[in-house]
């Protein structure tokens, strides 16, 4: 029997050709995308979950009141990791974790690399194996280093690393007690090497104060002690540590850590989650509008199929082996299909990491993968099949073998609903696309408060603190570089803020949050900041500037100085600062939220950041030559490295500018496939309808009428998927625009373009078919029939 | 072999009740041949689904083999049909996608014949129909006669104890319409019941008797034989 059914198959795939093209296409589209959006999803939900011990695996938290509300942040004071370790029984390991990038050298071989900081615990806690070197032991020593194997080639090529020694900063020696395999794509670390906690002091890094929350800090609790038992034991550390009495302490599962990391109130409100789902649903909707697709196109040709049916039926045939034949036929398009999709996402699977910044890949060797791939394609057929099966194996062969049987043409089918949940869908995409694209425009657009182009940044590494005067007016007197000032961070990055700032009628209880940011001086003339009152810090002109701060407009407000300029702010041990000036809130972090309240401290602080503003008159290569040979001259063993501000500000659209992309690829994709269909569909019911338009055309009726006639059913579904879609894309993109607080207004031509776009797409789809019916000879149509 | 008691069938639509049988009686014995003519919607076709299984009276009684299958529901039809009654079409019905040897094979594959009796009875019967040398193609590639042969051969493979023929020569030529007339003649000299749907009075001819129906009751019989 299933050979029978097969042959019948194989033979309607092959008789019915453009009919099975349109089909495995547009389901192998759609299961292609969906694959693709399934390897994503899990990749994130994957994210971290390898680690052996994982459902012991914490990161400690802090939660306070700010502003009135209560805020959660994962970094940690540095002594909280030791203390976690000695006095408290429930915990089997804690290590501390910060990231450092140093020169790594080996002999005259100089990288810039990036690493961790951490307790010899981490590779207790994690499950990063060490291809070579006990794990237990690796980084019990202060001058020991565990490096990747990745690491290892770049500055061994193919010797063997282990036991060799690693010169970092050109100023300490480690040896290789481990070589690690590299990390998985799937984690959320990201490091070449690991150095001990002990460096930290070396470079005094390292500090026992419980007020500075700069460090991650992780724990493996003891089998049987739960988050909810560590929470109440460890609620209280830090109070217990210090003067603070208002920060508590809490654990964040490692299987929350990459979905659920969105913290209101307190508590765990979502995170990324939210985008998995919303991948999920669009991967389900596409596979869903690929198999509508097989649906429709096999029911509008059951009056094809129907004599088949009725002769089996005849013959024996019960409506439970009809349902299982056409069941099977759908599984078989599917799997066909299947195929076809495994070709499409093997080729597109570079581009779509490209556009998801991942790096994903297909298990071919995962049995795991072929046992899912094979019930995602069973259960495509199903539900492609489903509907067809059922509705094709209910005809009655007695009108179907009498002639009699003709397919419904009710006013409501379930084809034109699949056909309007089809549409919807595509129409509903385009608007979320547009709207999406609005919104990076929008936040593109909006003045970050200083000048983006031309500015340049690196890192302070070696010897540049040392040379600094000396590079510095080497760089000047170049004429490649016309300003320079020594920062705390990128001007593109919040790294630092504090609550510990008083002054001259501060509300003793209020506990007000800022940024932090320090400069040398020349901050406004390099970085283009207008100085709205006072003026620039300027420490050659006035000696007492080391002491001196700037506010930005936000911190004023909430200072509530009426004059600020002349205010002293004091922070704890830091001492006493001066305001001399006030700059506007310029863009430090999100360009789409409110600029925070900002403190910019003078020369007295810390610098790790120097900011170079290029001459605009000479061309940036030429700059950028000589500047990097003025650093090599001066700190010769570290590979200059310059960064953009321009393209830096750039990056913090990444996450806007993937989602518009994906956004605009699935609209495309939803819409290929819709088309696709409704081509196929058109087809039929030119078809179908060929004795009436025949007659039409003998009673007188025009080309363009019978086009018209033809079209406006299709057309009129489309309208009535638009007028779905609107409501539903609107409520979307207006949830979605709410996480954003400087968001474009959804406005009313997003909604028209749409439509006409929808409408010119529908038109472009039936009207070959419509025009081709339209134009045919009517006495061949009439003597068809 | 057949009785029906006081059979009615009717056929409503939102405006119309038309009365398809009308309290039609009768009764067929086993081995008989038997034409049923009447004009246009006089209730021919109906009559002929209801005793092939295929549709359900409204009221009455059908007994087959002695046994009431007016009340019985889709399983029960078809069981009792894939194993009792064979098919012929005017519009001879085939499967175009399957070949003549397919075409045949299709009721043994429904009553889970094995492969190799299917072979051996399937190749049986389209010998004794003479189209052995048109297996393999499709019935696209025959001609009507031909396609019919194929479609008697269908009805016959099972070997059914009664052959329902609705106008099985409205299709044909007059020659080839001799030749299958003469095909169910045989089969029915080799013992199947044979009721025949049909117009013409020349193939009515070949039947042992005749029941003339009008506005879904019989009128009259003819005995033949």
């Amino acid at each position: 029997m299933l050979k029978n059914y097969l042959k019948v198959a194989f033979r309607n795939l092959w008789k019915k050709k453009g009919f099975s093209f349109i089909n495995i296409t547009g389901l192998s589209i759609g299961m292609a995308s969906a694959v693709l959006i399934l390897l994503w999803i899990y990749s994130e939900i994957s994210f971290d979950q390898f680690h052996e011990k994982s459902e012991r695996i914490y990161q400690m938290y802090n939660r306070s009141v700010f502003d009135g509300k209560l805020w959660c942040w994962g970094t940690t004071p540095k002594p909280m990791g030791a203390a976690l370790r000695k006095d408290y029984p429930q915990v089997e390991n804690a290590a501390r974790v910060t990231q450092g990038t140093f020169l790594t050298s080996v002999g005259e071989k100089h990288l810039n690399s990036s690493g961790y900081l951490t307790d010899p615990d981490f590779l207790k806690i994690f499950s990063f194996p060490l291809l070579k070197g006990d794990a237990a032991r690796a980084l019990g020593k202060a001058g020991s280093i565990v490096i990747t194997e990745k690491l290892a080639q770049k500055l061994f090529g193919e010797a063997d690393a282990f036991g060799k020694v690693i010169r970092i900063d050109s100023i300490a020696q480690f040896t290789v007690t481990g070589i690690m395999k590299d990390l998985p794509a799937n984690t959320r670390f990201d490091f070449e090497f690991l150095l001990p906690w002990s460096y930290m002091k070396t470079i005094g890094w390292d500090d026992n104060y419980w007020g500075n929350n700069s460090v991650q800090t992780y724990v493996l609790l003891k089998p049987g002690v739960t988050e909810a038992m560590a929470n109440n034991r460890f609620r209280n550390i830090t109070k217990s540590h210090s003067d603070t009495k208002d920060i508590e302490v809490f654990v964040h599962p490692i299987t929350k850590w990459r979905l659920y990391s969105k913290f209101e109130n307190g508590q765990i409100v979502g995170g990324r989650i939210g985008v998995v789902r919303l991948f999920g649903i669009i991967a389900g909707f596409i596979l869903l509008i690929a198999c509508i697709n097989f649906m429709n196109l096999s029911t509008a040709r059951s009056e094809k199929r129907a004599k088949e049916v009725g002769i089996r039926k005849v013959v024996g045939a019960q409506k439970g082996l009809l349902v299982s034949q056409f069941l099977g036929e759908s599984i078989l398009i599917s799997l066909l299909a299947g195929m076809v999709a495994m070709i499409i996402v093997q080729l597109s699977l570079s581009g779509f990491n490209e556009l998801t910044d991942k790096h994903l890949s297909i298990p071919y060797g995962s049995v795991l993968f072929w046992l899912a791939s094979l019930v995602f394609v069973m259960l495509t057929g199903i539900i492609a099949g489903s509907y067809p099966a059922f509705y094709l194996s209910a005809y009655k062969p007695v009108s179907v073998l009498k002639g009699t049987f003709k397919a419904a043409h009710a006013l409501v089918t379930p084809r034109k609903i699949l056909v309007v949940m089809q549409f919807t869908f595509a129409i509903g995409l385009i608007i979320c696309t547009i709207i999406v694209n609005q919104q990076i425009r929008y936040a593109q657009a909006r003045e970050t408060g200083y000048k983006k182009d031309n500015l340049v940044y690196t890192f302070i590494q070696g010897d540049v603190e040392k040379h600094y005067t000396a590079i510095s007016n080497e760089l000047l007197n170049s004429g490649a570089v016309t300003s320079i000032t020594k920062t705390s961070a990128p001007i593109t990055q919040k790294w630092s803020d504090s609550w510990g700032y008083s002054w001259k009628g501060k509300d003793p209880n209020a506990k007000l949050d800022f940024c932090i940011y320090n400069v040398d001086g020349n901050f406004a003339k390099t970085t283009g900041l207008r100085i709205l009152r006072g003026r620039d810090i300027d420490v050659k002109t006035y000696p007492t500037d080391s002491n001196a701060m700037l506010l930005n407009e936000a911190a004023v407000k909430i200072m509530g100085f009426k004059d600020p300029i002349g205010q002293t702010v004091t922070n704890g041990d830091d001492g006493k600062w001066h305001v001399v000036g006030v700059i506007p809130d310029f863009i430090l972090s999100s360009p789409y939220e409110p600029v925070s309240p900002m403190i910019v401290q003078g020369p007295k602080a810390w610098f790790n950041v120097i900011h170079l503003r290029l001459n605009s008159a000479r061309a940036t290569s030429d700059n950028l030559a000589k500047t990097e040979a003025i650093f090599k001259k001066y700190n010769p063993d570290y590979p200059p490295a310059f960064k953009f501000v321009d393209d830096e500000y750039g990056h913090k659209f990444a996450e806007e500018k993937r989602i518009g992309t994906l956004s605009g690829l699935f609209a495309g994709l939803t819409i290929v496939i819709s088309c696709l269909g409704l081509f196929a569909l058109a087809t039929y019911m030119a078809e179908n309808r060929i004795k009436e338009i025949g007659v039409r055309k003998v009673l007188g009726a025009s080309v363009s009428s019978i086009t018209t006639l033809l079209s406006t059913d299709f057309l009129k579904l489309v309208c009535i998927s638009f007028v779905v879609a609107v409501p539903l894309a609107w409520w979307g993109m207006h949830t979605w625009l709410q996480s954003y607080t400087y968001r474009v207004p959804i406005s009313i031509w997003v909604f028209a373009v749409t439509g006409v776009i929808s409408v010119f797409i529908a038109v472009a789809t039936i009207s070959y078919q419509a025009i081709k019916a339209a134009i045919a000879n009517p006495v061949k149509s009439l003597r068809t029939e | 072999m057949i009785n029906i008691t006081n059979l009615q069938k009717f056929y409503r639509t939102e405006e119309v009740e038309t009365i398809a049988l009308n309290n039609l009686s009768f009764g067929i014995k086993e081995g008989e041949f038997v034409a049923i003519m009447g004009p246009s919607g006089c209730g021919k076709s109906t009559l002929l689904n209801i005793l092939g299984l295929l549709d359900d009276p409204d009221d009455g009684s059908y007994l087959f083999n002695g046994i009431e299958v007016a009340k019985f529901n889709e399983r029960k039809r078809s069981d009792l049909r894939k194993h009792n009654i064979g098919f012929v079409f005017q519009s001879f019905n085939l499967i175009d996608e399957l070949t003549v040897f397919e075409n045949v094979e299709l009721p043994l594959i429904y009553t889970k014949v094995g492969a190799a009796e299917r072979k051996r009875r399937v190749e049986e019967v389209l010998d004794k129909m003479q189209i052995m040398h048109r297996r393999n193609h499709f019935p696209q590639q025959l001609s009507g006669g031909q396609q019919q042969r194929v479609a008697v051969a269908r009805a016959v493979v099972n070997n059914p104890k009664l052959i329902l023929a609705d106008e099985p020569t409205g299709n044909l030529d007059s020659s080839n319409g001799n030749d299958v007339m003469q095909l169910l003649t045989d089969l029915n000299e080799q013992g199947t019941t044979i009721i025949m749907v049909t117009h013409s009075e020349h193939d009515a001819r070949y039947t042992h008797r005749i029941i003339r129906m009008l506005d879904g009751q019989a009128v009259t019989e003819n005995i033949l034989v």
